[in-house]
């Protein structure tokens, strides 16, 4: 969700002490600036004690996650996995500032890098929002192995590429092609296909700005890879290397070519759901979208059953985790690594798939047959891994400098 | 007396933006070391005062110079609409004084109570391609309707939408504000009513006409939400195109340096507004000496 506010970080700001009115206005207003200065220095002084207390005893038990996202996020932590966690393990209780759409997700990274740098406590443990991939490649996450959450002995080491083994992959989910049964009958099953039925049907195919939203980003990558050498591919996908973007002239080029096939002459709306909303109200047949997105808006009826998806191949759409990052400077890392460690336990796998629509990460064999039937044809093993953070980030300004309205 | 407020002033608008100018000249410490810690594509000073690399980068890119040029289109459009219908709907009210121009004012102001994501979202649906109105326009036998959703057009309702309700408050104010005793003077004197407006009315609005057209052109400038919302991929105006060199593309000391310009358009304007009002105080003072 781009449209930030203030409000949220105004709202969480500390209320000034009140002080005795004083009766003439020269002492009020110095009395003000008092306050002021007083109530600055009562937050240092509880942010201090809070960071002094937190080690050793019942208190090293304590954790506070901030989760940012959808609703749907919100409830399986707060309903589903953390009431498990606790009940599971007597004496844990977990604190959840939950941050809708991630509105506090660019304030909050400041203030755990300004953390980090200054040596202080961060106030979180745990991390789990769009921000945690630049945490992670900023270095502000523990790193993970098997070693220290075992439960990641099942999950396909290439998850863990793109955050540098700093965090957790916990749920995926991956973009498939969401079509509309009722006009497309013979949807494309590769990408050229779906090329060629785009130039064929011009209008009726529409993917959002990368910038903002992973499933139109999920096709523009498709197709800057297919120009891409293996070595080329692996440096954007794990590390960061501009001199090698020109690399992606070729492919921008050909979706520049696309701007006058596509919706509206070009148009590439805002946001996933937006797209998905196109495709709602039949103003498109075909979209790259989230497979979860789907997913729920099939559960919701936001979608009609009319809509179908189908995954393409040579190349797949790419696909990616969600991430749970444990922050380098949290004085209780066993504790925050226990409870990362369970989300991977195959009941809390069963759940976020029901919950979400998500893929699970571990393998489908270790989950119930029913919740393993849902992804009836579809390869829930082998995400075909995305961009980094920052390689990403610049494949976002290329775009909107070599594509749209060109 | 003016010292605390000058000082909170100093403190949470004075120092940030000295440190924002600062940043985009690539000093990197202090302040700005956090996001110095993050952003991508940073331009580090290579002289005592800093380097214009970053600045040079951005005035020279093609993405800018479309951004500048739609922004500078789109707000001169959109304060002429604004002027012209905030007037019109002034003047009738202050001229006719009836029910109906209560009801126009009443109307023009709606969309101040109504924020600008639900409006811009709003005028978004009814001018999409299977909106009222181009329905309507098929219904009636025009099926190459255009859409205004997604294109600069549409930016430009939206700013009028969004803009009209205060320059619609500041002109009937400044209206109303004029003695119905010069009024009825001219028309005792055989004035029409055109002649009323031209050579009465609007003289005497020139400070609230001022006031909407400088006030309007800064909303419009640095306006972020319609244009995202309703707005084309490209070009955008500057004030999404900022947002996103902050947001997607991570290059914060960019996004600033667009901050830098949109805060020099905009202060060519604040010049505007402050000597029409200095101007305005002399004359008063003259006047009553």
């Amino acid at each position: 969700m781009p449209i930030r506010t203030l409000d949220r970080s105004l709202a969480a700001s500390p209320r000034p002490t009140r002080l005795p009115r004083s009766t003439r206005p020269a002492r009020s207003a110095a009395a003000l600036l008092c306050a002021a200065a007083l109530t600055m220095a009562a937050s240092a002084c509880s942010s201090s004690s809070s960071s002094s207390t937190s080690v050793g005893g019942a208190a090293a038990h304590h954790l506070t996650a901030y989760v940012s996202g959808d609703t749907n996020i919100q409830k399986l932590w707060e309903d589903i996995v953390v009431p498990a966690f606790e009940k599971a393990n007597p004496g844990y209780q977990v604190k959840v500032v939950f941050s809708a759409h991630g509105t506090a997700d660019a304030t909050t990274l400041a203030k755990l890098q300004a953390a980090a740098k200054t040596g202080r406590d961060p106030g979180y443990d745990l991390m789990e929002s769009s921000v945690t991939l630049n945490a992670a490649t900023a270095g502000l996450l523990t790193k993970v192995s098997a070693k220290n959450v075992p439960g990641l002995k099942d999950v396909d080491s290439a998850l863990l590429g793109p955050v540098a083994n700093s965090a957790v992959p916990y749920r995926g989910s991956s973009v498939v092609l969401a079509y509309d049964a009722t006009k497309v009958k013979t949807p494309p099953k590769t990408y050229d296909g779906l090329i060629s039925w785009i130039k064929a049907n011009p209008g009726k195919f529409a993917y959002n700005s990368p910038a903002s939203g992973g499933s139109g980003g999920s096709f523009v990558e498709t197709t800057l890879d297919r120009h891409l050498d293996a070595t080329t591919l692996k440096t954007f996908q794990d590390g960061y290397d501009a001199s090698l973007e020109s690399k992606w002239d070729p492919g921008f080029k050909e979706l520049k070519a696309l701007n006058k096939d596509v919706y509206g002459k070009g148009v590439y709306p805002n946001g996933n759901q937006a797209v998905l909303d196109l495709l709602a109200k039949g103003q498109i047949e075909l979209a790259p979208v989230w497979s979860d997105q789907y997913l729920s808006g099939i559960q919701n009826h936001t979608l009609n059953s009319g809509i179908k998806f189908t995954q393409i191949s040579d190349p797949t759409f790419t696909g990616g985790a969600s991430y749970l990052g444990i922050l380098k400077s949290s004085k209780k890392q066993t504790a925050a690594l226990k409870l990362a460690d369970f989300f991977l336990q195959a009941e809390q796998q069963d759940a976020i798939v029901k919950q979400l629509g998500a893929y699970p990460v571990i393998p489908a064999s270790e989950l119930p047959a029913a919740t393993a039937a849902r992804f009836n044809g579809v390869d829930v093993g082998n995400l075909r891994a995305g961009y980094s953070g920052q390689t990403s980030s610049d494949m976002n300004n290329l775009w909107q400098q070599k594509v749209p309205g060109q | 007396m003016v010292l605390p407020p000058l000082l909170v002033v100093a403190l949470f608008v004075g120092i940030p933006v000295v440190s924002g100018v600062l940043y985009t000249l690539g000093h990197f410490g202090g302040l700005n070391s956090v996001i110095a810690s993050i952003g991508l594509h940073q331009h580090p000073a290579d002289h005592w005062w800093g380097t214009l690399a970053a600045y040079r980068e951005v005035l020279t890119s093609d993405t800018f110079l479309r951004s500048l040029t739609v922004t500078v289109e789109v707000t001169l459009a959109s304060v002429v609409a604004v002027f012209a219908l905030g007037l019109a709907v002034a003047l009738y009210a202050r001229m006719s004084g009836g029910r109906t121009a209560r009801l126009v004012t009443a109307l023009a102001v709606t969309p101040l109570f109504l924020p600008a994501v639900i409006g811009s979202y709003a005028i978004l649906t009814f001018y999409a391609g299977d909106g009222a109105l181009t329905t309507m326009a098929h219904a009636l036998g025009w099926s190459s309707a255009p859409r205004l959703s997604y294109t600069t057009w549409g930016v430009i309702v939206g700013q009028v939408w969004t803009n009209l309700p205060f320059a619609v408050l500041v002109l009937t104010s400044g209206l109303a504000a004029v003695p119905d005793a010069l009024i009825e003077a001219a028309r005792d004197a055989g004035a029409r009513p055109a002649q009323v407006v031209l050579r009465v009315l609007l003289p005497m609005t020139s400070v609230p006409a001022v006031i909407t057209a400088t006030f309007t052109t800064i909303a419009v400038l640095g306006s972020f939400t319609v244009p995202y919302l309703v707005g084309p991929t490209a070009p955008t105006m500057l004030g999404v195109q900022l947002a996103n060199a902050f947001q997607s593309f991570n290059q914060p000391q960019q996004s600033l340096v667009t901050a830098v310009v949109v805060f020099a358009l905009a202060s060519v304007v604040g010049v505007a507004y402050v000597r029409s009002n200095v101007r305005e105080t002399r004359r008063a003072a003259s006047v009553t000496r």
